[in-house]
Formats: structure tokens, C-alpha cells, sequence
């Protein structure tokens, strides 16, 4: 929120430099984003009185003027302005000047003649017509005020004055105007503050009943409506002071009456209305909920469909304005407005919230009844509206108010041990500087027997709690003084927690295995599932979806880590990383299995890819073997089914008890073309869960056998069809435990092995376990091994 | 000429062709024409028959002595002749130690994963428990027990994304701690890092997803003071022994007091930079003094039980311990940014 020091200085005395300043009140919890100093960009610019005025012999449009800038000389300048004239005042661009984009003014030579600065217009001032009334580019900026020559132009246009931007706290709203960062600010300072004293003159005859009624129908929405009347209204444009001060907080001067409403809004924080009386039929407000089917035509020209939710205010017949957001077009203040009715209410937080939303209107009123206005400081803030009338002169008040208030919000009271806000902010403040400090912030404050006895000022509606008394108290007894202690009682015993301690255990493995960790969003998109292409009672075809998500990409909750990992790989290989290992670690979410509290079920699962260099099926199959060995897993592998993989190249590990652990392969190329990666990439999703579940837990060691070990090795020709594995298992059970380990060492096909055979050398460990084997075992058990590999039409080398 | 003149003759000669040797095979044939079956001495042995019978234990005893003496000079000699063989195979074998060959390659954890590790090893050696809860939540725990009542304007400023009416994806990993206050009974030490949405659009700052780590402690007398000896810990000892906090009033539904707090630029270590924008400092996390009406709500005693929370985002501490000036590229995954984090 803006706010002018210069405007804060009328309230506060601020002695420290804005830095100083600054840094207190962030201190104390109103933020600063920003100061701007108005007058930076427009230096050395005076008032300036043009002495003659003469046509340029060289020139058909330019004039050679000589102008009083107060020095003991006269500036000769040359002009090309048409309404300049002999005896105006105007502002000068001495030489040295700056104006607005960086322009800095020199002597000149305009078609021969010398110039020692620049009379100028508005706009290369950077001031708008409604701040100083002028003809714009079309001609010099003239005042009408007789100001002495010589006066910097920037204590005229109110640009002496610096704007604070200040990050007020959401559960501040009553800090959202001079007057709430006025009393921060003599509270941060500890000075003292003085807001105005208000008195109203009413014009002396009639009463408000006899121009206008007010009706309130929906008093849970509108908790308070006030009004005033102004008769004899007399619009006209708003005293300098007053445009300066809108400027400043980024508004536009319009009229003296719009322009009061404003005002009010920014000095005390409640959103005001003028209505034109006269065009408000009946001169009856009727504050009620719409009906189905009505339309409302905002000031803003745009007309709006209503559903019966909104809270409108309304004449006697239509609505003219939706309540707390923006007012209707018909009852519009105009040049020609007599009568007018300030309103000032207080409306529903969320109804005005919902309303703005469904409407898509945002506006300074709805923002901060959003915010919260508390009813407590509407009157006064209306009577501080009137008070401006008598002021600027703006009309006459006619006596009486109309204050529809059926139940007034009661301070908040609290009793407060001292001890209470020592013990919950570790500081020891005395109760004394407690009452001393919540004093300052408009408290009323007993202090008995170490308990403060408190009452919120009424603008104060956050304050509920005691919690809420020793952040008052704390804020301004410095945060800064807060000690750092250890924490204190009972020790407890931290830990990882399970999930968090598996990713730990995977991530070491696969970085050991040279594979690096990516992270994708949680999101996927219809169209990226169907390119998966699942099959049609696949569960990952319906995803999760989000009512309101950021764009079709990101609308669904990932039902598969590969899609991302897919396009990971994709951004690699097209960054020209030719080969690399990746994975991912997170979970996804089952569009249809529902936890007890019918939450989705998340599952933890594990990604890898890996392609280019020495990759293949195998190199990505060892790494998975290489974690499930590590875990102590016991899986078996089968044919894989996935169609986003090659169909001869696809595998999945299945455990012991039937649970599918992983499904791994090589992707099929029409996924590699969907995905724009290349076919030679080899990907594997892993359930974390069911691998950890099927880990077997580091119970008792094995013994180790001193016994030696004989090595034998054979080697076998057979269809080139025939899968090892299931050999290599046949031939480990038909030994028994004599034979230790079975390890293929050879795979060979060729011309010396016949057409669609191979050769497979094998190398078996035999081992006794309490006495050495003896020949005719180890023969007995290779024979049984050969015989098992007959079984798959394996025929013995010699 | 006797047995004896010939022993030294034997010997002599054996002496000159092991000088003469070079390789083992050399000794084998040397050691073969003198000590083999058909060699020299086995000749004069063979020989002993002719000897009168009286001198043949005396002739006998000469021949084995010299026997001995010429097997240790052969056994010497090949000693010899080994080493030298192993000196010169070890010269042949040398490589060029700076041929440039495959190195196998160790991967590396995510960087935010590295200054998670970092920061749970923190918070467990302070004796708080990893707690870990869903991602997609009930709108019960991820707002209305925070102190986030339905419609409540903050829950606007958190750019919530809606499952259904009362299911939101989680915009903070507060609700575990809600879950952890109505499950377990105090002292509670928890943090639970997690990751969170937030329906921001993406650019160099923001993202819809992102990490949190949040703490919690509940306990009898658990003061402000508490909170800035555990944060300043945490600031110590990720990020050096001369950083320190700065707690400043703000806002949270949640906590009541609340604090943002900014650690020493650990760029500059507090003189002021462009990290910093010259202030020394740079704000990292917010906290508090959790809300009484949170307590209650969460089935906490308020008259009995205090306790403080904070909550860090981790992407911002990874993005400002690296240098990492865009966090588009933590959800990138190429590997020319990820081989950087080892």
C-alpha cells in the first residue's frame, strides 16, 4: 500500500531518514517493498515569469522570451509554444534541469539565437492534466496561481514528498490506510500522534429523513450502513493539496466529491459511495441480495448477469451497485449533481470475496472489504467525509445520520498474565513497558496483581487470544531481543522414518552405479497417458484429475514416473548427452485404489533410464539385479507386458510371492518417436514398495566352508531359442547344495556352431560343505548338471 | 687320473658355464650334464664300483660333498638368474600411467536431495523424528486444522489446486504435522519434508511443485527463545559458525507470534552484496509460536502444552548454497547440470 510521508507527517512526526525509518518499522511488522522519491526525476524547474515575448526571425513558429526566474537576470529562452505570451507564469527548465526520462537541459542555439533553458508543458514534466489542469502537449503549462518566481515546481505538484510502499500483514487490514500507519509509526517511534479531531457543520434545516431512506434486508451481509446528506453540492475540481495526496497514492483527482470519497478511503481504510440522489428512485437504498435473472450495469459501462448470491445495494426499484465492489452507472456523481448520499458500510468478507471472484471485478473497495473493514470506525470515517465537505466547501450537510447498526462489535477483552507472554516469547518484559507498549497501540490496559486486563481498540479486529497480546507486546519489546535457547525437557530420539531412509539406501546404489537423480512434476496429461498407450482397462488411464490446474500439460496427478523420465531422457538427448543413466524417486497416484480416509493411494516408486555408450538390456537389467541383490530380493524374471516396450525386449522381476516388482525393457519405437527419443533406451519402473517389502532383513550370517572348491566348466551347443536362465536353474537344482554357484562365462554363435544354435560355456563352483568332495561326487554331480541342460536339447561340447 | 682331480675338473667347469648362463633353460641343461642321470657326477658315482672296497665310504662321502656344494651353486645361481627375469618382465610390463582410459562413473543425488540429507542430519541429531505424510490431502488437515477455515482469504494467497471439494493437493507439509499433534502425544520433535503445490505459474522463482521441510515441537514451556536456539543450530551448522538469525514480525494463520527469519548472507557473510541486496542478510523461512486454536484444534492441551513450528523451503536454500539462478532448471534433469552436484 502507498502512502505519502508527506501526508503521514500531518498525523506522526517522522524525524529518522527513510532508512532508519524503514528498517523500525520492518522491525516491528509493517514491511517496506519500496520508497520513491517523486521528485527524482524533475530537478531544478521553477516558476517563472515570461517578461516579453517575441517572434523568432528565423522561424515562423518559434518566439525569443526573455523570463524572471528570481536571479539578478533575466534567462533569454527560446520558445516553441504556441499559447506562450508576455506576462504568463510558466515552469522553467534552467540549464542543469533534469526532466523525466533522464533529459537534461544545456544551453542552446535554437536557428541562431542563444536559449539558457526550456519553458515547459505537462507532460515533459511527467504531471497529469488532473494533477495541475493544463493543455497537454499542445502548449505550455501555465499556473493560475500567482506563486513566486523562482519557487521549484515540485513543492507546487506536491513532488517534494516521498511514497512509501508498505507490505501490510493479511491480518492487518486496519493497517491499510494513513491512519493505521500512523499509529504503527508512533508507536515503532515512540511519538506522538495526532489524527484529526472531527466535528461536522450541518446546514441547520430539515433532516436526512426527508431525503433519503435506507433499508438493510440482508443484515448478516452488511453489518453496518451508514449514511450522510449533502444538499447544494457544488462540484468542482479538489484543492492542489488534495490532488497532490491522490497522486501520490497512485489515484486520479476527478472532482472535489468523488475525490473526498477516495481520500477517506486512503486516510481511514473504509471504502466510501456517493450516490447522485436525484437519480436514485423512490431516494430509497435498499440493501439486499439480488434476485435470479436481474443485470446490473457497473460505472465501468460493463453489464453483469446476477445469481441471486450477490449482496447489491438498490434503489427502489433496480440495483445500482454491487455492495463493497464497484456502484451502478445510473446514480453516477456529474457535473450537474445537487444531492448526493455518502455511504459508509461495512459488508461481508467473504461474500464480497466470492462475489468479486465469480464476477472477475477487482477493485480498491472489494480488496479491502475482503480484507476485513471493521464496522466499529465506519462513523467515523463518515463524519471525516463530512468534515472534508465543510472543508473544500463542497456542499451543504444536511443534519443527521442514518447508522443502521443492529449489533455492534464489542472489543475484544482479555485478561493476560504477565507471566504467560514472558514464558511463550522467552523475553522478560516487566508489566509495566507491557502496558506502556499496548497503551501506545490504543489498548486500554489495567494492570493488577502481574495480569494485564486489556480492551482491543475497536479498529483491532485480529486480536481473539492471549497468543494475540504477546505478539503486541513482543513486536514492539524487539524481536531482536529474543535469546536463543536450547530446547529443554524430555530428549527424544530422532530418526529417518522408513520411506525417507529406503530413498536414501536406493539413491547410494544408483549413484554408485554412475545413474543421477531428475525430478519431474507430480503432473501429467491425458494426452501424454495415451501415448503411453496402455491398455484400455489399464488403472493409469485415469489419472487423478485437479478442478482448476494450470494448463492441460498439468491437469492430472501422474499415474506413471516414465512419462516424465521419458521426456527427461528426450531433453538430454537432445541437449547432445549421448549416453547417461537417470532415475527418479517419487510417488504416483492410483486413480482409483482409496486409502480409509478415501484419500488417493500414493505409491513410492523408482524410475531408471539409461541409453547411449555401452547400454543395452542388460546393462539395464544389472542394475536392478544389483538393488534387489543388495536388498536381498528374491525375484524371478519373466516376459515382460508392457507396449510402451520393445515385445522381444521387455522383462519383468516377479518375487517370490507372486508381486511384480519391476517391468523393464527396451522402449518400442513408436514410444521413442512419441516421446522424440531414441529407440535405443532402456527404462524400468519399480514398485518401492514391493521391492522393500520382498527385502530380506540382515538376520544371521551364513557360516563360511573351508572346504575347497573345484571348478569344473562345460560347455553346450543348443537352439539358439533355448533362454539360459531357465537352463542355469535346472542345473542348480539337479546338483544339489554341491553346487555352490553357476556362472555363464561364453555365449557364442557361428558358422562352427550350425545355424540357429549357440554354444554356452558354463563355470561351476562345487563345493562340500563339511568334507572336501571327492572325485566320484564331483563327477556325479556334473553329470546330473549335463543331464539337466539335456533336458533343453543341450548337447554336450567335447 | 683319480676321482678326485676329477671333482675339481667337474667343478671347474660347471663353474665356467654358469658364468657363462643367461636363462633358466641354460641351468636346467647345466644342471643336467653334471648332476642328471647321465650327467658327470652321476658318472663318477656309477664309477665307484671299481674302487677298492675299504676307499668307497670315503670316495662316497667326497662325491655327495661335492654334490652339495655344486647343487647350492646351481640353486644360487638360479635365484640369480630369476630375479633378473622378474626385473626385466616388470620392465616390460610398465604402462603409460597417463593413457587416458573409462572411468567409471558414480552418479549423484538431486541437489535439492543434498541439502535435504544435510538438513534432516541436523534435525535428527537435535532429536527430531522424519515424518512424512500425503501429497494429496483432505482439505480438513491441510487448512481447516492450520486455522484455515473455508473461505478464509489466506487460503487464496496459497493458490490452492482442487482434487474436489474437499480434497486439495497439499500447498504446505503442515497438515503431517496436524496428522503427527492427533496421533502422538507430547514431547512431539518432528520434521517432515515433503513435496508441495502451489498453482504458481512456472518461471526462474516459481514452480507448481516444490519441497518444504517443516518442523514441529510440542512441550511444556516451549518458548520463542527455543525456536531461535534450534534455528540458529540448523543456520550453524548447514551453513557455517559465523551465521546467525534475524527474526522480524509476520504472519502466519498457524503460528501466533509469528517471525520471518533471514540467516547472514552466506555469500558475503553479512557485509552486504547483490545476493543480498546489500542488507547482509536473506530471508529463508518462516515460524512461530504455534496458534493455541491450532493446539486445540489438533486435540493439544493450550493451558498445558506450547510449542513452536518453521517451515523451510528447500528449493529456495538449495537455490541460494549453489548459485542456482533458475529453478526451471531442477526440473530439467540434464545431466550437464546434474554431474555438478557430487
Amino acid at each position: 500500500m502507498k502512502v505519502s510521508l508527506n501526508w503521514l507527517k500531518k498525523y506522526v512526526p517522522v524525524e529518522l531518514d527513510n532508512a532508519a525509518y524503514e528498517s523500525r518499522m520492518i522491525m516491528t511488522g509493517t514491511g517496506v517493498e519500496g520508497m520513491e522519491d517523486l521528485g527524482a526525476e524533475l530537478q531544478n524547474v521553477v516558476v517563472g515569469k515570461v517578461l516579453t515575448c517575441e517572434d523568432h526571425p528565423n522561424s515562423d513558429h518559434l518566439h525569443i522570451c526573455t523570463v524572471d526566474v528570481g536571479e539578478q537576470e533575466p534567462l533569454q529562452i527560446v520558445c516553441g509554444a504556441p499559447n506562450v505570451k508576455a506576462g504568463l507564469l510558466v515552469p522553467v527548465a534552467k540549464v542543469g534541469a533534469v526532466l523525466p526520462g533522464d533529459f537534461h537541459i544545456k544551453k542552446g542555439k535554437l536557428r541562431g539565437v542563444e536559449s539558457f533553458g526550456m519553458l515547459c508543458s505537462s507532460t515533459e514534466m511527467g504531471v497529469p492534466v488532473e494533477l495541475y489542469p493544463s493543455v497537454g502537449d499542445a502548449g505550455l503549462l501555465i499556473f493560475n496561481e500567482d506563486y513566486p518566481v523562482g519557487t521549484d515546481v515540485r513543492e507546487i505538484f506536491g513532488f517534494n514528498d516521498t511514497v512509501v510502499d508498505f507490505e501490510i500483514l493479511a491480518n492487518r487490514p486496519d493497517c491499510l490506510c494513513v491512519w493505521g500507519v500512523a499509529r504503527e509509526t508512533a508507536a515503532a517511534l515512540n511519538a506522538p500522534l495526532s489524527l484529526p479531531e472531527i466535528t461536522v457543520k450541518e446546514c441547520g434545516e430539515g433532516s436526512i429523513h426527508d431525503y433519503a431512506t435506507v433499508t438493510v434486508e440482508n443484515q448478516e451481509l452488511c453489518t453496518r450502513y451508514a449514511a450522510r446528506v449533502v444538499k447544494n453540492v457544488r462540484i468542482a475540481p479538489s484543492p492542489m493539496w488534495l490532488r497532490q495526496y491522490l497522486h501520490a497514492a497512485g489515484m486520479r483527482s476527478i472532482n472535489n466529491i468523488v475525490d473526498i470519497t477516495n481520500f477517506i478511503m486512503l486516510e481511514t481504510g473504509h471504502p466510501m459511495h456517493a450516490f447522485d440522489l436525484s437519480k436514485v428512485k423512490g431516494r430509497k437504498i435498499v440493501v439486499r441480495n439480488s434476485r435470479e435473472n436481474e443485470t446490473l450495469t457497473t460505472l465501468d459501462g460493463k453489464e453483469y448477469a446476477l445469481t441471486g448470491q450477490e449482496l447489491m445495494i438498490c434503489d427502489e426499484q433496480n440495483p445500482t451497485g454491487l455492495a463493497g465492489i464497484m456502484g451502478g452507472e445510473e446514480s453516477e456523481i456529474t457535473e450537474e449533481t445537487k444531492e448526493i448520499l455518502f455511504e459508509c458500510a461495512a459488508f461481508d468478507r467473504t461474500s464480497t470475496r466470492l462475489t468479486a471472484r465469480r464476477l472477475g471485478i477487482r477493485t480498491e473497495s472489494s480488496g479491502r472489504f475482503e480484507r476485513g473493514v471493521s464496522p466499529a470506525t465506519v462513523m467515523e470515517a463518515l463524519e471525516r467525509a463530512c468534515q472534508m465537505v465543510n472543508e473544500l466547501d463542497a456542499g451543504d450537510v444536511v443534519p443527521g445520520v442514518i447508522d443502521i447498526y443492529p449489533n455492534p462489535v464489542k472489543p475484544a477483552k482479555l485478561s493476560v498474565p504477565v507471566d504467560y507472554i514472558n514464558r511463550r516469547t522467552g523475553v522478560t518484559v516487566p508489566g509495566e513497558e507491557m502496558k506502556r507498549i499496548l497503551e501506545k497501540l490504543c489498548f486500554e490496559v489495567e494492570l493488577k496483581d502481574n495480569v494485564l486486563h486489556v480492551t482491543a481498540p475497536a479498529f483491532r479486529q485480529d486480536i481473539e487470544q492471549m497468543a494475540d497480546i504477546s505478539e503486541e507486546v513482543l513486536r514492539y519489546a524487539g524481536y531482536e531481543h529474543i535469546p536463543s535457547t536450547g530446547l529443554k525437557g524430555e530428549t527424544t530420539q530422532g530418526g529417518l522414518n522408513e520411506k525417507t531412509s529406503r530413498h536414501f539406501k536406493l539413491q547410494d546404489m544408483l549413484s554408485g552405479m554412475g545413474a543421477y537423480e531428475c525430478m519431474n512434476y507430480s503432473f501429467i496429461s491425458r494426452k501424454v497417458i495415451n501415448q503411453m498407450g496402455f491398455d484400455a482397462a489399464d488403472a493409469r488411464n485415469n489419472p487423478v484429475c485437479i478442478r482448476n490446474p494450470l494448463g492441460e500439460d498439468t491437469a492430472c496427478m501422474r499415474t506413471t514416473l516414465l512419462c516424465g523420465v521419458f521426456k527427461t531422457v528426450s531433453t538430454n538427448q537432445r541437449g547432445g548427452n549421448e549416453e547417461g543413466r537417470i532415475y527418479e524417486l517419487g510417488s504416483i497416484y492410483d486413480g482409483f485404489a482409496r486409502t480409509e480416509e478415501n484419500l488417493p493411494v500414493e505409491h513410492d516408486t523408482l524410475a531408471i533410464a539409461v541409453w547411449g555408450g555401452k547400454e543395452d538390456f542388460y546393462s539395464l537389467r544389472g542394475m536392478v539385479e544389483a538393488i534387489m541383490k543388495q536388498l536381498g530380493v528374491k525375484a524371478r524374471i519373466e516376459k515382460g507386458v508392457e507396449n510402451y516396450m520393445h515385445p522381444g525386449r521387455r522383462a519383468q522381476f516377479v518375487a517370490e510371492n507372486g508381486t511384480v516388482i519391476c517391468q523393464l525393457g527396451q522402449v518400442h519405437p513408436d514410444t521413442a518417436e512419441k516421446f522424440d527419443m531414441n529407440d535405443k533406451t532402456y527404462v524400468c519402473e519399480l514398485s518401492v514398495e514391493a521391492l522393500f517389502e520382498c527385502a530380506e532383513k540382515l538376520g544371521h550370517v551364513s557360516p563360511i566352508y573351508r572346504t575347497p572348491a573345484v571348478s569344473r566348466d562345460l560347455a553346450f551347443v543348443m537352439d539358439d531359442s533355448v533362454q539360459l536362465g531357465p537352463v542355469m536353474d535346472e542345473m542348480m537344482k539337479a546338483c544339489g547344495d554341491k553346487l555352490e554357484e553357476i556362472r555363464l562365462f561364453d555365449v557364442f554363435r557361428g558358422v562352427q556352431v550350425g545355424e540357429g544354435k549357440k554354444s554356452a560355456a558354463f563355470n561351476l563352483m562345487l563345493r562340500g560343505k563339511d568334507q572336501t568332495l571327492t572325485e566320484e561326487e564331483i563327477n556325479a554331480a556334473v553329470k546330473k548338471a549335463i543331464k539337466a541342460a539335456e533336458k533343453f536339447g543341450a548337447i554336450l561340447r567335447s | 687320473m683319480g676321482i678326485r682331480e676329477d671333482l675339481v675338473r667337474i667343478g671347474e667347469e660347471m663353474r665356467a658355464q654358469l658364468n657363462e648362463a643367461t636363462t633358466s633353460q641354460q641351468l636346467d641343461q647345466i644342471r643336467v650334464s653334471v648332476l642328471g642321470k647321465k650327467g658327470a657326477l652321476t658318472a663318477l658315482l656309477r664309477g665307484m664300483g671299481q674302487i677298492p672296497a675299504e676307499e668307497r665310504p670315503a670316495m662316497g662321502q667326497i662325491i655327495n660333498e661335492k654334490r652339495e656344494e655344486l647343487t647350492a651353486l646351481l640353486d644360487e645361481k638360479q635365484q640369480e638368474l630369476k630375479q633378473k627375469e622378474k626385473e626385466i618382465r616388470l620392465q616390460k610390463e610398465a604402462l603409460d600411467i597417463t593413457e587416458p582410459r573409462d572411468v567409471p562413473e558414480i552418479g549423484a543425488v538431486h541437489p535439492n536431495q543434498l541439502v535435504l540429507r544435510e538438513v534432516l542430519d541436523c534435525f535428527t541429531g537435535l532429536g527430531f523424528d522424519v515424518v512424512e505424510g500425503p501429497e494429496i490431502e483432505l482439505d480438513h488437515y491441510n487448512f481447516e486444522l492450520l486455522n484455515l477455515p473455508k473461505n478464509h482469504p489466506a487460503r487464496d494467497a496459497q493458490d490452492t489446486f482442487y482434487v474436489d471439494d474437499n480434497m486439495v493437493l497439499r500447498t504446505h507439509t503442515s497438515p503431517v504435522q496436524a496428522r503427527t499433534m492427533l496421533s502422538r502425544k507430547p514431547p512431539i520433535r518432528i520434521v517432515c519434508p515433503g513435496r508441495v503445490f502451489r498453482a504458481d505459474e512456472i518461471d526462474a522463482t516459481h514452480s507448481p511443485v516444490f519441497h518444504q521441510i517443516e518442523g514441529l515441537v510440542i512441550d511444556e514451556n516451549v518458548t520463542m527463545g527455543d525456536l531461535k536456539g534450534t534455528l540458529d543450530a540448523f543456520a550453524k551448522k548447514l551453513y557455517g559458525a559465523d551465521i546467525t538469525t534475524r527474526f522480524r514480525p509476520s504472519f502466519f494463520p498457524f503460528t501466533e507470534p509469528s517471525a520471518e527469519v533471514d540467516l547472514t548472507c552466506f555469500n558475503c557473510r553479512g557485509k552486504g552484496c547483490r545476493m543480498c541486496k546489500g542488507t547482509g542478510y536473506i530471508e529463508v523461512l518462516g515460524c512461530g509460536m504455534v496458534n493455541p486454536k491450532v493446539l486445540e484444534m489438533c486435540g493439544i492441551d493450550s493451558t498445558k502444552y506450547s510449542g513452536f513450528a518453521f517451515g523451510i523451503g528447500l528449493e529456495r536454500i538449495t537455490m541460494l548454497r549453489y548459485g542456482i539462478q533458475d529453478m526451471r532448471l531442477m526440473y530439467e534433469g540434464d545431466l550437464r547440470f546434474l554431474r555438478q552436484f557430487r
